[in-house]
């Protein structure tokens, strides 16, 4: 979110909204593992704040959820059988 | 003396709203799942909760191997009890051998919001579904 104003290019890129924000998203849920899957890559890693631009708060969130789903077996700690 | 008393009222009444999600093992027949949950709701109520909402999943895949098997018939039930309760309801869900993992977790105001707005299906969408090519890709 902080760019830097001395950077070769100066030109400002869209600021990503956080997706928890903009639909009004209170609490995120372990069992949604539809949404959850969305914020990890192919080798099921979370992926950060500055590719997703989720908000702090909600990422956070989001981690503690995604860390508890994987413990319950519902979402795979490493996920390379997409090679 | 008053003040005694009501302290101990209150922390009768000191309740609270808990989620518990646990994986039985698969390899039980078909009759023996609602032994095991019964038994687990019994427990429940023995330690003075009160069992609002039981869910079956029933037999889901997991996503990586958990004790040599590969899936598992997931419970999600939300209960209320005293704090008190939850150490002793927990060991006895470890001790249990067909019970392979278990999550309690305890509800605050904002996880009761969710949970409410769960029940009447209006949660919001975080990723809305546009006209355009949507890449949903599960797993």
């Amino acid at each position: 979110m902080i760019k830097n104003p001395s950077h070769p290019k100066k030109s400002v890129r869209k600021v990503k909204q956080c997706k928890f924000t903009e639909a009004g998203l209170e609490y995120i849920d372990y069992k949604d593992v539809e949404t959850l899957q969305r914020f990890t890559n192919d080798q099921g890693k979370i992926l950060p704040r500055r590719v997703t631009g989720t908000s702090a708060k909600h990422q956070r969130q989001l981690t503690t959820a995604i860390k508890r789903a994987r413990f319950l077996g519902l979402m795979p700690y490493v996920a390379e059988n997409l090679r | 003396m008053t003040v005694f008393q009501t302290e101990n009222i209150q922390s009768k009444l000191m309740n609270s709203y808990y989620e518990l999600t646990y994986i039985i093992s698969p390899v039980l027949e078909d009759e023996q799942y609602p032994a095991v949950i019964q038994r687990i709701n019994d427990l429940i109520t023995s330690k003075g909760g009160t069992v609002e909402e039981v869910e079956e999943w029933g037999l889901r895949k997991f996503a990586y191997e958990m004790d040599k098997k590969q899936t598992g018939f997931y419970v999600n039930l939300y209960f209320e009890g005293p704090a008190t309760a939850i150490e002793s309801i927990e060991r006895a869900i470890r001790i249990d051998d067909e019970i392979m993992r278990y999550l309690t977790l305890k509800y605050d105001a904002k996880m009761k919001r969710h949970k409410e707005l769960v029940k009447k299906n209006a949660v919001p969408e975080v990723f809305p579904v546009i006209e355009e090519d949507d890449s949903e890709e599960d797993k």
